[in-house]
């Protein structure tokens, strides 16, 4: 008979931390807590999509993974989120391993895949009804949970709808509350924001910023680097298969952020650089402007200030890019 | 909208202590879900319901046409008073038996279209690793679409029901005809529907494992024919007999019933006779769906009944040439080891637990293939393919 899975609920009963009475530090490997991937490599066939990568994302931190497409983002969540065995290395969900512990690791994860998966009859609230029991949360209180999670997302209104009638990024947002059903203490996020509008990436932004407040790791793939500064505390970039560069968004802001300064004359503003011995280049656009790297906030105010002060008539001041894309840049440059 | 401190409370298996019996029921639970969630999905579709409308007035139309064409003949017999053929058993079987066969076929043409885009059309639309991504085992994925696929398909034998009812009351048939009928058309469904969602899980489009399943149907019920028709030729072999004599002047048909008794005597020494050994590839035909139903429906021993000019309908037809394959010529060639044997053959041995048998290993073999390929973490993918 098919489907005899190596005891499923068996293994998985004392450990299940979210749900039983368990504080999380009772927890077997309690003191791992987050995702931890070691020397991971997978392979299809000649591809080698993922060789000897690194990761970490701590709990109560949101972590960004940064790379260009093809660079293995979306192997490495599905091997973080059991789907995919790893051909080498090691992985960690709270302590458990995804290719021995599974059962343990899905109660624990939250994934929302790249692709929206919808099934398209149902309704929203038939989905999250169903995702519930597939994850076997008692009857009681199925109810609610599945309201909360609606309204969350906004889709309240359109809860009874088929979900063939939502919008791509009304989809996209029953995706994350489907990820949300079971409360993971890990949320693997892959392209959370594509498709969804301004107003949308504000809440997503905020939900995530709350999720890991209350002490969840929350892993965001993306390649829109603007919106990362935003929710990220800290970044993996990931390049052919490799982690280029971790860091945390701190580091990244200490090694400096190109900025550009427009003026009404813009000799005036290259000689007054000149002048304060500033090492800088002038940009083409549609406006003349000069762009520098600054170490921090506070050599970005005093250098405005003195700006002014001389009588420049400074038009625009402002970072040329975000801090984690700065860094992409230049790892961009390095390949 | 606080979700922090939000919990979705104890799962039930958290709670409970991991009993066996629990573990089976949390196990069908399971099952159940998938079903529920394929059945939700599928029965919101407008086309489901015409397909039903359309099968409904098609095996109407069908069984009219029979009942029509039994009252002209009928009408062609009592002007032709000297008719050769016996007096048959009544419309009820011929119209019970050109339905079933009407119902068999249609069942293994609609069966692979329910089933067959089951597991690949959710891995194309992608809601396959969300499933995959919950406590769901890929046995409970496996057997919640099979259970679904299977369900539908059972719609359609329901909807057919009343024809079949309808063939019993014009006569000559039992309701248990009826009863050991739909369950072996159940039964054969289940089969093509195993078969459909072993190879929609084995298969990376949904189109290739639905022509795939096709044409694994077609060879069950047109390649079992061809396969036993060319391999008999192979099967040639000898039987040692000696010559029948009848007492008639010459053959008759139909056969004249003589209560059991062969129809011949058997005289002078025994020599080789070339003959077919039939029983050694009566097993592929044994594969046969039509064969398997035809051969499970319980009609009367000829042999024993002091029956008048029998006219044998169809089903019994089917199924004592198939019990006639499975002797062999040691049981059925005249005088085979200088022992007359009845023309009508009794053959009480049954093909269809053989054919079922074989169908049912096929089945749990593609099923067992399409449970490996969706167990996660996954090892191995096809070429081309995402997880999600």
């Amino acid at each position: 008979m098919p489907g005899s899975d190596p005891a499923p609920g068996a293994r998985a009963e004392g450990a299940a931390a979210p749900y039983d009475a368990v504080p999380y530090d009772a927890v077997p490997g309690g003191a791992a807590r987050g995702v931890t991937a070691q020397r991971v490599s997978r392979r299809f066939g000649s591809v080698q999509a993922v060789e000897y990568m690194d990761f970490h994302a701590p709990a109560g931190k949101v972590t960004a993974l940064i790379g260009p497409n093809g660079a293995g983002k979306t192997t490495l969540l599905l091997m973080l989120a059991s789907l995919l065995r790893p051909d080498a290395g090691t992985i960690r969900i709270d302590g458990f391993d995804p290719v021995r512990e599974h059962a343990a690791v899905r109660r624990k994860v939250g994934w929302m895949p790249d692709t929206l998966g919808v099934w398209d009859s149902l309704s929203a609230r038939e989905i999250l009804t169903q995702m519930a029991r597939f994850y076997r949360l008692p009857a009681e209180g199925r109810g609610q949970r599945v309201s909360r999670l609606l309204h969350a997302v906004r889709l309240d209104a359109l809860a009874d709808q088929p979900a063939r009638a939502l919008s791509r990024g009304q989809q996209q947002r029953l995706s994350l509350a489907r990820a949300l059903i079971h409360d993971p203490s890990v949320l693997l996020l892959d392209e959370p924001a594509s498709g969804l509008d301004p107003g949308s990436r504000v809440e997503l932004r905020n939900l995530l910023r709350q999720l890991a407040a209350s002490g969840k790791a929350v892993v965001v793939s993306s390649h829109v680097l603007s919106e990362l500064d935003e929710i990220a505390d800290g970044a993996v970039f990931v390049n052919q298969g490799r982690t280029v560069k971790q860091q945390t968004l701190e580091e990244a802001a200490q090694e400096g952020r190109r900025y550009s300064v427009t003026a009404l004359d813009g000799a005036a503003l290259s000689a007054r650089l000149h002048e304060f011995g500033l090492v800088f280049r002038a940009e083409g656009g549609r406006r003349p402007s000069v762009s520098l790297v600054l170490m921090d906030d506070d050599d970005a105010a005093s250098l405005l200030k003195r700006l002014v002060e001389s009588g420049v008539g400074v038009v625009s001041f402002a970072p040329t890019t975000g801090a984690l894309e700065e860094t992409y840049m230049t790892l961009d440059a390095e390949r | 909208m606080s979700l922090v401190g939000d919990s979705p409370g104890t799962p039930t298996a958290g709670r409970r202590p991991a009993q066996a019996g629990n573990a089976v029921v949390g196990y069908f639970a399971g099952i159940r879900d998938v079903v529920v969630l394929e059945m939700k999905q599928r029965l919101r579709s407008r086309g489901w319901y015409i397909m039903l409308g359309i099968w409904f007035a098609l095996i109407a139309l069908v069984s009219w046409l029979t009942w029509a064409s039994w009252n002209a003949s009928q009408q062609f017999m009592r002007e032709m008073p000297d008719t050769m053929m016996g007096e048959p058993s009544g419309p009820g079987s011929m119209i019970f038996e050109v339905v079933l066969a009407f119902v068999l076929l249609f069942g293994l043409l609609v069966a692979p279209a329910l089933s067959a885009n089951a597991v690949n059309g959710d891995r194309a639309g992608g809601t396959l690793a969300i499933l995959q991504i919950t406590l769901l085992t890929p046995g409970q994925i496996l057997w919640g679409k099979f259970f679904a696929a299977w369900l539908v398909a059972l719609a359609f034998l329901v909807t057919s029901t009343p024809f079949l009812v309808f063939g019993v009351m014009q006569g000559g048939m039992t309701p248990g005809h009826v009863l050991v009928s739909l369950l072996m058309l159940a039964v054969e469904l289940a089969v093509v529907c195993g078969i459909g969602v072993g190879i929609s899980a084995l298969a990376g489009r949904p189109l290739f494992s639905i022509v795939v399943t096709y044409l694994t149907v077609a060879g069950l019920v047109v390649g079992t024919l061809i396969a036993f028709g060319l391999g008999t030729q192979l099967t040639q072999g000898t039987v040692l007999a000696n010559n029948a004599q009848y007492p008639y002047l010459e053959r008759q048909f139909p056969v004249p019933n003589t209560n059991g008794q062969p129809d011949h005597t058997c005289v002078g020494p025994l020599e080789e006779h070339v003959v077919y050994r039939t029983e050694r590839v009566a097993w592929v035909l044994a594969m046969n769906p039509y064969v398997v139903v035809a051969d499970a429906i319980p009609y009367p021993d000829r042999n024993v009944q002091g029956m008048h000019h029998h006219y044998p309908g169809m089903i019994e037809s089917i199924s004592q040439s198939s019990r006639y394959a499975l002797a062999g010529p040691e049981h059925s060639y005249p005088c085979a080891n200088g022992v007359p044997h009845p023309q009508y053959l009794g053959q009480t041995t049954p093909l269809w637990p053989l054919g079922l048998g074989l169908q049912l290993m096929l089945t749990g073999l593609l099923m067992w293939l399409g449970w490996r390929s969706l167990r996660t973490p996954a090892h191995r993918l096809a070429r081309g393919t995402r997880i999600a």
